[in-house]
């Protein structure tokens, strides 16, 4: 199954702008999960990751690779949502 | 009684003493202070007669025991020494007497403040005879005896005096090791820029004479290594120096390539062999080298000879730089006399993006990478992005902040300093834990809050030296050629290592960090905790503490010794090792087990994932064994780690035999020599962070020798 990951910092100037991005996809089924870099389980998978910018997505596939990624930057709703959709990302329940 | 004297009687001598006619006994009863032929041996190498009142005045001036107090114990200690008829008695064990009243009278603190320092004559005397293995950069001569006698009552000293006794018993115990403490009065390392020395010249504070800024290259590394030699003396560990190639590009106009070549030669053989200051350990040094002019130098004006301005910028000095840090190269490839590599100074090539923008870089590549398959000198440490920084230690280096880059404009200012490194023993932790995770985490915050208190007593102590100024035992790094202290305090770093987190994770998990992804979260998970702790302490404190993998030379070992004897037999389990041997250790800092079966690239990729954590630098070890992979290969493996990985810094080490008959050196660990037969043969490898002759390691480095897994042939 396909996940995205969301990485964000307490004191990012960009982060919660892309906050709510996270919950929009959260809102429309997506399996997305946030990890807060000011934390040791978020750090650790930060650094898995090679995150080193805020706020970062990751659209990771069952064999862990990351298959789509915006670091540093934040798209804006639609446009992440349409590239997910053009790389068949969907919802976990479209029902 | 006078301050008290370092050696007792010996057996013989005491039975010498008591045979002695002239030495009259004295009956027991009815004795009077002034008549008695009671004499006691002080360190001043005098026999004085028996004085009660030398107690006293001791008690008096060493502790807070008002006089009544001080009069009730010395005659106490008198009437004991009185009644056992002894004649001649020693200082030391006079105060050993009085400590134990003062241990009878409740007086436990008073008797910390009058104790005395010292080491059992047994001690003394191993020691005289046989290595002392905790460094192997150390060997065992009278100067090195000397070293750690003194070192030994620095120890004492640090744990009694600088350290509170939480501090001091975590130490004792092993729950953290703090390092160098025989050199607690000196800051621990530090790196340098040619830049002071060509501006300044060579005026140190106490020495007997003044040199003019260097007007030729000879004479600049002259005062390089003076000044580096003078640097020994006041700090634990390594001396590192930034960008030395291009420092000296301006000194090198005009030379020849074989002038150039020689000036290499001469720089590397008097680093190698000045064995002969401090204990005749040579200094612990390294040269950073860059290819390209590093960005934060290419518009700085270039100081030449006489310290004056030259008119260019360093960026006009990048062939004279390339053609030095080409020879320096060729001389590492060559190795010394006997075909061995040179254990130092240690050659850290910088891998930058500008690297591969430079022109040349492929070849020089080859050429590092060549001495690298052929010797193991080379660093390869990897900037990526907008990183700069300077190695400095073993493993240390220093990241240069927005600050620092605004020092590049006069690189003289970049002096950087760790005052001291601690390592928590990460083992510990999880048997402490005994599987409860939460219970992990809290004792980890712990022992970090525990290491911020030991820094911070560290640093008392050293301000109070530095406050003595000129006047004080570290008058060198409190002179101010510049303006500013030679040290800058308040740019210090503070190191905080650990060790076996593989271990760790194992106890914990059940598996090592190789062995499943949990267990490699989990790791993960453990260095951020400790990352984000130091970062809060850090700004808690207004300190720079950062985590280092500690090369733990002897400290992996000491840390598996304690816990084999206070956790087993559940250590029994966890310790590496041979266990009846006593090859005994924990796997240093963040590494995966060294005797995995892994590939080079993966042991890379998957060490390097822990160092965007570690500030302070980190380094993974390729163990080549026997083989010696093409040129070419390595460099490859170099690119793609540097394009690939986020690993900091990597090196490759192949083993040596050298023959101490036919003076000639074979590849691999062999018991005899490939040449001429001889048994008499010495193994050389890199232990930690430099080469070493294999028989100065101690059991831990040795156990670890026979683990490790050689991955030379993969890269054939
Ligand atoms: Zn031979």
């Amino acid at each position: 199954m396909t996940s995205i990951k969301f990485f964000w910092k307490q004191d990012c100037p960009k982060c919660p702008e892309a906050k709510q991005i996270f919950n929009g996809l959260k809102e429309k089924g997506f399996k997305v999960t946030d990890y807060n870099l000011n934390t040791a389980d978020g750090l650790a998978e930060g650094t898995y990751h090679s995150v080193l910018s805020t706020p970062t997505f990751l659209v990771i596939d069952d064999n862990e690779r990351e298959i789509l990624q915006w670091r540093g930057d934040v798209p804006t709703f639609e446009e992440l949502f349409a590239v997910l959709m053009s790389h068949d990302v969907k919802p976990q329940c479209m029902c | 009684m006078r301050i008290l004297s370092q050696t007792g009687l010996s057996l013989k001598e005491a039975q010498k003493t008591e045979k002695d006619p002239k030495i009259k006994h004295m009956p027991c009863s009815s004795f009077e202070t002034t008549d008695l032929s009671l004499f006691v041996r002080t360190s001043e190498e005098d026999l004085t007669t028996w004085d009660r009142g030398k107690i006293v005045e001791a008690l008096i001036r060493e502790t807070y025991v008002d006089i009544d107090t001080a009069d009730k114990i010395s005659r106490e200690v008198e009437h004991q020494i009185m009644s056992s008829r002894i004649n001649v008695i020693t200082a030391p064990l006079i105060r050993e007497m009085v400590d134990a009243k003062l241990i009878e009278h409740g007086l436990e603190r008073a008797r910390r403040m009058h104790t005395r320092l010292g080491m059992p004559l047994y001690d003394v005397d191993q020691l005289i005879l046989h290595h002392n293995k905790e460094n192997a950069n150390v060997p065992h001569g009278p100067e090195a005896t000397n070293l750690t006698l003194a070192e030994n009552i620095k120890k004492e000293y640090a744990l009694l005096n600088i350290f509170t006794q939480e501090v001091a018993d975590a130490h004792m115990r092993g729950d953290i090791h703090i390092h160098d403490l025989g050199f607690c009065d000196r800051p621990y390392c530090s790196g340098q820029s040619l830049e002071y020395v060509k501006r300044f010249g060579l005026d140190l504070p106490n020495a007997l004479s003044i040199a003019k800024p260097a007007k030729h290259p000879e004479v600049l590394l002259a005062h390089m290594v003076k000044l580096a030699a003078s640097l020994q003396g006041h700090f634990a560990g390594a001396i590192g120096w930034d960008a030395v190639n291009l420092f000296f590009a301006p000194y090198l106009s005009g030379l020849s390539d074989r002038d150039v070549k020689q000036l290499a030669q001469i720089m590397i053989f008097e680093f190698s062999q000045q064995a002969v200051a401090r204990g005749g350990q040579a200094i612990f040094s390294d040269i950073n080298i860059y290819w390209e002019v590093p960005k934060h130098f290419e518009d700085v004006p270039a100081i030449g000879p006489g310290g004056e301005y030259t008119g260019k910028t360093y960026s006009e000095y990048i062939q004279d730089a390339q053609r030095f840090a080409w020879a320096l190269f060729d001389v590492y490839k060559e190795g010394d006399g006997s075909g061995r590599p040179f254990f130092f100074p240690k050659p850290l090539v910088h891998i930058t993006e500008k690297f591969f923008n430079t022109q040349g870089h492929q070849d020089f590549l080859l050429h590092i990478c060549d001495v690298a398959s052929e010797k193991g000198n080379t660093y390869f440490v990897f900037d990526r992005g907008e990183t700069a920084k300077i190695s400095e230690c073993c493993r240390l280096s220093f990241k240069l902040k927005a600050s620092d880059l605004i020092d590049a404009r006069y690189p003289w200012k970049m002096r950087y300093c760790a005052l001291q490194n601690l390592t928590i023993n990460l083992p510990r932790v999880a048997y402490n834990a005994e599987g409860d995770e939460a219970k992990l985490f809290s004792l980890l915050t712990d022992l970090m809050e525990l290491t911020a208190e030991a820094h911070m007593q560290k640093r008392v102590f050293i301000e109070k030296l530095l406050s003595l100024g000129d006047r004080g035992p570290l008058a060198l790094l409190t002179m101010k050629r510049d303006g500013e202290p030679y040290l800058r305090l308040q740019r210090a770093s503070y190191l905080i290592g650990m060790v076996g987190l593989n271990e760790m994770v194992k106890i914990h998990t059940g598996k090592e960090l190789h062995e499943s992804k949990d267990a490699f979260m989990l790791g993960l998970k453990i260095i951020s905790h400790m990352k984000l702790i130091a970062d809060r302490l850090s700004k808690k404190h207004n300190m720079h503490f950062v985590l280092e993998q500690t090369p733990a030379e002897s400290t992996s070992y000491r840390f598996a010794k304690l816990d084999l004897k206070h956790y087993a037999p559940q250590a029994n389990d966890f310790v590496r090792g041979n266990i009846p041997t006593g090859e005994v250790y924990y796997t240093n800092s963040t590494y995966l087990n060294v005797g995995a079966t892994i590939n080079p690239i993966d042991r890379v990729m998957k060490e390097g994932v822990f160092h965007p954590l570690i500030e302070a630098g980190s380094l993974t070890h390729i163990w080549l064994g026997e083989a010696k992979p093409p040129k070419e290969s390595l460099a490859n493996f170099v690119i793609k780690v540097f394009k690939k990985t986020n690993n900091d810094q990597i090196a490759f080490s192949p083993e040596f035999t050298t023959c101490t008959e036919c003076r000639r050196t074979a590849r691999g660990l062999n018991p005899a020599c490939t040449y001429c037969g001889s048994e008499k043969v010495e193994g050389i490898t890199r232990i930690t962070g430099y080469f070493t002759k294999i028989s100065s390691w101690n059991k831990g480095k040795t156990g670890e020798l026979k683990d490790r897994y050689r991955s030379g042939e993969a890269l054939i």
